[in-house]
């Protein structure tokens, strides 16, 4: 049996906008690329770059936090049914194998929604920078959340 | 890598087929990212959720799918500058899937716009989007 969390009120929701997250590192380890790349069925490249996807990787796994305690701090859990919105890559930049990468980013908004089958539900933002050794930005990963809300 | 496509907006880029999707593969991702989830691995719990009797594979990897897709048409992963997309449905193990996608536009600077979508046995809809190439 599961319980959905209470409801935010809209000013609480807003208030989630501007939140850091705080951030962290991570290391495109070469094993890590290999084993990706085969779960993928991308090849394994011998030039050091490797595939996009470890742009989203590097951004989830150097948030600074899990994913639980993002639902979290969404006023939600994992038995709110929580799903996936939009997922955007900017790869500026590919990442390259071996090297450790700074992750910084926020969360950048926070809507309400009212839906005619699905209800109440709040889409929550948020965007990382993946930032390379030299200081530059390699890649910056944008995504959402919607989370199914209680009637009020 | 391969050779850089000439393209014409409304072209299909070059589908990628996934013949059946591996759950021993789910695993080994499921121990990359250090995803808890038991719908990955644990048929039994997949059962108890109502999802049938396969395990679930991770969102990321079917936007990988796409992914690679792109880079295969495009000579190189590296190519794409930037993919936005949906997750519209479920993707099982044993699912057939399809890649593909089509130029929608095309810029002086060798920017290509493209629709891109992945199916299950080329028709159900599992992710849908946008990317964004340079192809000079």
């Amino acid at each position: 049996m599961t319980s959905m969390t209470l409801t935010p009120t809209t000013d609480e929701l807003e208030s989630l906008v501007g939140r850091q997250f705080p951030g962290g590192t991570y290391a495109v380890e070469p094993w890590r690329v290999w084993l990706t790349n085969d779960v993928i069925g991308a090849p394994q490249r011998t030039d050091g770059v490797a595939h996009p996807m470890f742009c989203y990787y590097a951004a989830m796994a150097g948030l600074g936090i899990s994913i639980d305690e993002m639902f979290t701090l969404c006023y939600a859990s994992a038995d709110d049914g929580p799903m996936f919105g939009e997922c955007d890559i900017q790869q500026l930049r590919p990442l390259e194998i071996g090297a450790t990468y700074t992750v910084r980013g926020e969360i950048t908004s926070a809507v309400r929604k009212q839906g005619t089958r699905t209800g109440t539900f709040d889409i929550v933002a948020f965007q990382l920078e993946v930032i390379a050794p030299d200081g530059e930005v390699s890649s910056i990963v944008s995504n959402s959340f919607i989370f199914p809300r209680r009637p009020q | 890598m391969s050779t850089v496509p000439d393209p014409s907006i409304g072209d299909e880029l070059p589908r990628l087929v996934i013949e059946a999707v591996d759950a021993e593969k789910m695993k080994t991702m499921a121990a990359l990212l250090g995803d808890s989830n038991p719908i990955h691995w644990d048929v039994a719990t997949v059962r108890e959720l109502g999802m049938g009797d396969q395990p679930v594979n991770q969102g990321p990897n079917n936007l990988g799918y796409v992914m690679n897709m792109l880079g295969g048409w495009a000579g190189g992963a590296e190519r794409i500058q930037e993919i936005r997309v949906r997750f519209l449905d479920n993707v099982f193990a044993g699912d057939c899937l399809e890649a593909g996608g089509t130029v929608t536009a095309i810029s002086d600077d060798g920017t290509v716009e493209c629709d891109v979508w992945l199916a299950r046995d080329g028709t159900h809809p599992v992710l849908a989007g946008t990317a964004s190439l340079i192809l000079r």
